[in-house]
């Protein structure tokens, strides 16, 4: 409850980190509620296409004649699953091996931190177009796995070092005297302290994911099929919407919904910051 | 100094050779297996025996995948050894070598120009909100630079080619320079190649800089606060000299280490850039093997960025010492590093988001 009141304060005194907030619950909101209240139809009519703004259609409507607005809502489920679980994944492995290289250290640690090195160095975007490639799936739990692939190395290396200056601390040296379990020592004792920036690097994540997962859609490398953002955009840019004001509402209406997620998400992601630091509020 | 350059050399080629055994055993082990599809599609086609069926895919491999699979192993290291990337399918003509050299100059020019572009603009813009912390300069570009990081580079690419390439027709559609000039140091050739070069590097730039920015704002804010500048302003030092040689010096150390771990993202941004503007760099190429699967390019495109990066990497780890001398003294570096890891927590991402 404390934290809701110092959150709910912080977002009052910074209106971009509030606005920010609602968007990414009206997206969350979006991709669950969306696709249920909301149907992409099946018949396709050539005369309707690149049809301006109407009541029907307030976005104008695609090559096939279908409402791009209803195509915005049921696209975005598809891009926040991928990108939640993506975001799951990374931390899931980062806080894992991050405190149990922190806190076991000696080999454990020589050994976790010299595989982290090898991911930190491996340029990620590349190496996740190659495996989206070579494994071409649209399941969207495997694509979530690719997409973590590199992303979780930045965040063991950080946890690591928190978990170096906890070791030190007074309350896990009480723990250790207790003779606690391993278990219970990174479960009960180090996981709450490191908690915050985990939440953080959550959100974080996310737009990392998205990012990535939109970018493998746009460049044909994902298969094209179902509907989602990067889909639209790539569909839009390979009918000429470049060169034609047509398709203007095809091609944008998908990247500023994209935009505006990223924008929100990091905008969001600064209040929790000032939030969970309080050094931050006094700067 | 010995140890530390063994050590970072070591590191290096260790890295180059993972990945080239994870590539080896990517293009055979996956769901996908490229190397098998080839296979069956050539005895699709008929008319070929099952040697022969080899021989191609072995020109094209440079492996024979009737091989035992260590046997294949040792072939493939030995022939990267030798800078043979194997047969692009799509163009037999010519090798995945030869298509690589040509496109990594490009590619380097614009990581590079980017990289060094956003970096200058950054601290500048960084260190000035760092300083004036309550102006409304620093307001505004505070709210600029977080919405224009939190923009796709790709997004940025599609604009700039809809207002200023498909619209106004100010800047080429693709390619390095343009038909009508001469490769070689003669002006017109640079004029065109720089003109070429323009719309990638703006596009990289733009969603850039923003996180050096704010890598540099929170470095110096996290040094102006510190006890040594406390004490320097106490003994009355100018600001000048204290902003020069305590804080410029100690919040550049953070930014640093961030230019090496962005390098490799700059290569891998550079990859949409280049496929928008269709710029004959490696990303370009990559995307193009991905879309003909072509493998055998794919992967060399890939080698061959990731061998760039830990070669970068490796270069700024080599310069690194210059910047900080504690580096190359082992007691030392461990009280650095110690430090180093504990202030570095609020900022460990590198910049331009968590793909790295």
């Amino acid at each position: 409850m404390r934290f809701l009141s110092d959150l709910w304060r912080i977002l009052r005194n910074d209106k971009g980190a509030l606005v920010g907030g609602f968007i990414v619950l009206f997206y969350c909101l979006l991709a669950i509620f969306g696709p249920i209240l909301v149907h992409v139809s099946n018949d396709q009519d050539a005369n309707n296409a690149y049809l301006p703004p109407s009541w029907n259609h307030p976005l104008g409507t695609d090559a096939l004649g279908q409402g791009v607005l209803s195509q915005i809502i049921v696209g975005a489920r598809p891009i926040m699953i991928v990108g939640v679980l993506a975001a799951i994944i990374t931390i899931f492995v980062g806080v894992l091996l991050g405190l149990l290289s922190g806190y076991a250290g000696g080999l454990t640690d020589s050994v976790i931190m010299r595989i982290t090195d090898v991911f930190l160095t491996v340029p990620g975007l590349p190496l996740i177009i190659v495996l989206a490639a070579v494994i071409h799936t649209t399941n969207p739990f495997v694509l979530a796995c690719v997409l973590s692939i590199t992303a979780w190395a930045g965040l063991a290396r950080a946890i690591r070092s928190q978990a170096l200056s906890l070791r030190s601390s007074d309350f896990v040296e009480a723990a250790r005297l207790q003779g606690v379990s391993i278990g219970n020592m990174v479960g009960r004792q180090l996981l709450p302290n490191v908690g915050p920036y985990v939440a953080i690097h959550f959100l974080l994540a996310i737009t990392g994911a998205i990012y990535a997962e939109v970018g493998l859609f746009l460049l044909g490398v994902a298969p094209i099929s179902g509907t989602n953002w990067g889909i639209m955009i790539n569909l839009a840019m390979s009918q000429g919407a470049l060169y034609t004001t047509d398709s203007a509402f095809y091609l944008f209406s998908p990247m500023a919904a994209i935009v505006i997620l990223q924008v929100a998400f990091v905008f969001f992601s600064r209040a929790l910051d000032s939030v969970f630091n309080p050094r931050l509020r006094v700067q | 100094m010995l140890r530390y350059l063994t050590k970072r050399v070591i590191m290096s080629l260790a890295i180059i050779y993972i990945v080239l055994t994870l590539s080896f055993f990517m293009i055979r082990l996956m769901p996908g297996n490229p190397m098998a599809a080839l296979e069956s599609q050539l005895r699709m086609q008929g008319g070929l025996t099952d040697q022969e069926i080899q021989q191609r895919v072995a020109a094209i491999y440079g492996v024979v995948p009737n091989d035992p699979i260590l046997t294949q192993y040792k072939d493939y290291l030995l022939n990267i050894l030798h800078g043979d990337l194997g047969v692009p399918i799509t163009n037999p003509g010519t090798t995945v070598t030869a298509i690589i050299a040509e496109a990594l100059p490009w590619t380097i020019l614009i990581v590079a120009v980017s990289l060094i572009i956003s970096f200058i603009i950054g601290v500048a813009i960084g260190s000035a909100m760092a300083t004036f912390q309550d102006s409304i300069f620093t307001k505004v570009m505070t709210f600029v630079v977080s919405f224009l990081s939190a923009v796709p580079s790709y997004l940025v690419a599609i604009m700039l080619l809809y207002v200023l390439t498909a619209t106004y027709r100010a800047f080429p559609a693709g390619g390095a320079y343009g038909v009508d000039v001469t490769p070689g140091p003669n002006l017109a050739y640079i004029l065109s190649v720089l003109y070429h070069a323009v719309l990638p590097i703006v596009a990289s730039v733009i969603t850039s800089f923003g996180g050096w920015a704010l890598a540099m704002k929170g470095s110096a804010v996290s040094v102006l606060g510190s006890e040594y500048v406390r004490a320097a302003e106490s003994r009355g030092l100018s600001d000048r000299v204290i902003s020069r040689s305590y804080v410029g010096r100690n919040s550049m150390l953070p930014m640093i280490t961030q230019l090496a771990l962005s390098i490799g993202f700059m290569f891998g941004g550079s990859v949409f850039v280049e496929t928008y503007f269709q710029y004959p760099g490696i990303g370009y190429y990559m995307i193009q093997s991905v879309n003909q699967r072509d493998y055998s390019l794919m992967m060399g495109c890939f080698l061959l960025i990731t061998v760039s990066v830990v070669i970068t990497n490796l270069l700024v780890d080599l310069l690194y010492p210059l910047v900080d001398p504690r580096i190359v003294n082992p007691a030392a570096r461990k009280k650095a590093e110690a430090t180093q890891d504990g202030s570095e927590d609020v900022q460990a991402l590198p910049v331009g988001g968590t793909v790295a």
